[in-house]
């Protein structure tokens, strides 16, 4: 084994150790499960911006769309049709997913600051939808009552609904699923050709590489990824809202993917965490928490284009 | 030589005997000292403090903690002090569940206020009522709360949405005349004010000329109010909030309109009334709760103590809100001797506040079908300037009492489901 694959094995074990452990060190240091729940399914969500930002190159500013769109389809599955948490999420990816990949092949025939104005355009028609469909989403209101049930494993039954603990766990392990399924995909040949695409998209159609072909694949699968995490995120808060679908939860998405590093697989982790948590503490101190929020992120931005772990990547390897 | 080695075993000793003792002491002295009554009562208020509702919410804070200084100087709740504790809901459905569940799992409150955005108080309603916590909602207005949504443990300060369409619709029907034209944002919320606005128009016999949907965000109100102007109303009844409003008000009073049709809307709060331009202050609407009330006991004094707290401004109906949902809790703590929230749930339905909680002429308690404050609606008219003081932007004609303005319990579509 060599020295770098050591480094990257230890890494990933650090990572894992931290996740599987949260229960029990947050508490300590002042968190809370929930806090760490939260943590997971935004830093999904940022991952997801990031397979398509960071792997591909491309810039979609309207994800929250397919993300809240998990989230209605979570929950109206969960409300009207069948009380199970797995076909929640089921129902949630797919709607997200299958909507995004069909307004995918429209949105991916444009490139740069085209692409990004059309996903937001995109995204907002999601949003207005979930917002004036007030019979099926609850409209303004958000979309209720529903609530995650518990898990029947065939021998066990697993109480995720008031069990903050276990109800992590089951996130935790919703996350590895998806986690290891992107992992995979960046691996693969495909994976290497969205890489060609991002550093240079002439080159890869003189290749013969169907860049838009790619493009397009590269952007359903994020929205699938996104979706789940939407999905997931209904039943953190066993209630769906139109907000969730607005243009603004998408650029908290792209912060928190560029202030963790995008071009990294678990930068915009790193990056969900550090949003999140600084969120829930200097909003219980002062009502200017996004000044601060917001300086973090530029001076990121300034000093460090490669995020924050980028950083600490950097400092290690020195 | 001895006294060295006696020395150090006596330190060694004493070192053990004092680690005990400190150890003791920081388990057991402030643990009875606690049990006596001082850990104080962790109250927690969720509130987007950041985002379009910050000045609302911010007010709400501020009457609590008015209310908190004055329930901690008379002896707290059951002899130990309250403690607020305050979170930023920043307007986001996710945050605010978040920081719910903060409030409750970390910090162990045993009450919850808040929010003004509906759609958070419903969710964080689920919350409260998953982990058994009282709960006032004390801003958001949507039905759903102390209707078909409604939870054992959540009550609600502010009006329902029916409840502020009913309180206006009577006197601008006696008043101005029977045929209203509508000028409705078009989302739920929108839909909800016009239809029970409606409904009292038609029980009353009236009719309506039309009804302008108009989206979210709207700048340009002048094709509406055209066609408004077109179908000859005795009342234009306006519907959109905050912004919206804003243009609206202010294109009527360009196009005179109010000159020509009374101009009439349903809730209005003074926060609004005050981010207006003065010509834009026009028209009918009804208040929550006003701070000008001669002759009613106690107010003059809570106006005092607020401007005191807030850059000597008044207090506006959210202030009251805010002072109101924690005064209920100590109250109702107080007179039951007890925090268990089932019990204090119970005992909360049927709860009549006092003069210097309620501080309004009618007669002001907490329904027990719906869990709904009987509170009364400040109807009157707008006023483009303030006479004696500069916020006073509000003649009030009647106050009408919560009983009358709200449906009856059958009718709200809430029914309670208690805890086994």
């Amino acid at each position: 084994m060599s020295g770098e694959q050591a480094r990257k094995l230890t890494v990933l074990v650090a990572i894992w150790a931290l996740l599987l452990l949260a229960p029990y060190w947050m508490p300590p240091l002042g968190g809370y499960t929930a806090l760490g729940t939260r943590v997971l399914v935004l830093g999904l969500a940022a991952m997801s911006v990031n397979f398509l930002l960071g792997f591909t190159g491309v810039l979609s500013f309207g994800h929250a769309a397919w993300f809240g769109l998990g989230a209605y389809g979570c929950g109206l599955m969960l409300k009207f049709i069948a009380l199970s948490t797995p076909l929640g999420l089921i129902a949630g990816t797919v709607l997200g997913g299958v909507m995004g990949g069909l307004l995918g092949a429209l949105i991916v025939r444009r490139r740069g600051v085209y692409f990004a104005m059309v996903t937001i355009a995109f995204g907002q028609v999601f949003y207005y939808i979930a917002f004036q469909w007030s019979s099926l989403t609850g409209g303004d209101d958000g979309l209720r009552p529903f609530s995650r049930q518990p898990l029947h494993l065939g021998f066990a039954t697993v109480d995720i609904l008031s069990d903050a603990t276990a109800f992590y766990y089951f996130v935790l392990f919703c996350f590895a699923l998806a986690v290891a399924i992107m992992g995979f995909i960046l691996r693969s040949p495909f994976g290497r050709t969205m890489l060609a695409i991002r550093e240079n998209e002439r080159r890869a159609r003189f290749l013969g590489i169907p860049v838009e072909r790619h493009i397009w694949i590269a952007f359903t699968l994020s929205c699938f990824f996104m979706a789940y995490a939407g999905s997931l995120y209904a039943l953190v808060n066993n209630f769906a809202d139109p907000r969730g679908l607005h243009y603004s939860q998408s650029g908290d998405f792209v912060i928190m993917a560029v202030m963790g590093g995008m071009r990294s697989f678990w930068g915009p982790l790193l990056g969900a965490a550090v949003f999140v948590v600084l969120q829930d503490y200097l909003s219980s101190v002062t009502i200017n928490w996004m000044s601060f929020v917001g300086l973090l992120f530029v001076l990121v931005v300034l000093f460090f284009p490669r995020g924050l772990l980028g950083v600490i990547r950097r400092k290690s390897e020195a | 030589m001895l006294k060295r080695n006696f020395l150090s075993r006596i330190s060694r000793r004493t070192v053990i005997k004092g680690a005990a003792a400190v150890g003791a002491l920081q388990v057991t002295s402030p643990f009875i000292i606690k049990a006596l009554g001082d850990t104080p009562v962790k109250v927690g208020m969720v509130d987007p403090l950041t985002g379009v509702y910050a000045a609302y919410a911010q007010n709400e804070v501020t009457g609590a903690k008015l209310a908190l200084e004055q329930i901690n100087v008379r002896g707290g709740v059951l002899g130990r002090p309250i403690e607020l504790l305050v979170e930023d809901s920043a307007n986001d459905v996710g945050t605010g569940v978040q920081k719910t569940r903060k409030l409750i799992e970390r910090d162990g409150i045993q009450f919850l206020i808040g929010d003004v955005n509906s759609a958070i108080a419903l969710a964080i309603g689920q919350v409260s009522n998953e982990k058994g916590i009282l709960h006032i909602v004390s801003g958001g207005h949507t039905d759903g709360v102390t209707g078909k949504d409604c939870h054992w443990n959540v009550y609600r300060v502010c009006n329902t949405t029916s409840m502020e369409a009913n309180a206006v619709a009577e006197q601008l029907f006696t008043k101005y005349g029977k045929k209203w034209h509508f000028i409705t944002p078009d989302y739920a919320f929108g839909h909800t004010l016009q239809q029970a606005a409606l409904k009292d128009l038609e029980k009353f016999g009236g009719t309506m000329t039309g009804n302008e949907l108009t989206p979210l965000g709207t700048t340009d109100f002048s094709a509406y109010l055209i066609k408004a102007r077109a179908a000859n109303p005795d009342v234009l009844l306006v519907l959109p909030q905050g912004g919206d409003m804003i243009n609206c008000m202010k294109q009527i009073a360009q196009f005179g309109i109010n000159k020509q049709i009374h101009v009439a809307g349903l809730q209005q709060e003074l926060e609004s009334l005050e981010a207006m331009p003065p010509e834009a202050r026009v028209g009918t609407w009804m208040f929550e709760w006003y701070w000008k009330q001669p002759g009613v006991p106690h107010v003059e004094k809570f106006v005092a103590d607020i401007r005191k707290m807030n850059f000597s401004k008044v207090p506006t109906a959210r202030h009251w809100f805010g002072y109101t949902s924690l005064m209920t809790y100590a109250l109702v703590a107080n007179r039951e001797k007890t925090l268990d929230g089932v019990k204090l749930a119970k005992a909360l339905g049927g709860f009549e506040l006092p003069d210097d909680v309620k501080l309004q002429p009618n007669k002001c308690y907490y329904r027990a079908g719906d869990h709904q404050l009987m509170t009364s609606s400040f109807v009157g008219q707008a006023k483009t300037a303030g006479k004696d003081d500069v916020e006073d932007l509000f003649e009030v004609n009647t106050v009408v009492p919560g009983d009358k303005t709200s449906p009856a319990e059958s009718d709200t579509g809430c029914t309670l489901q208690w805890p086994a």
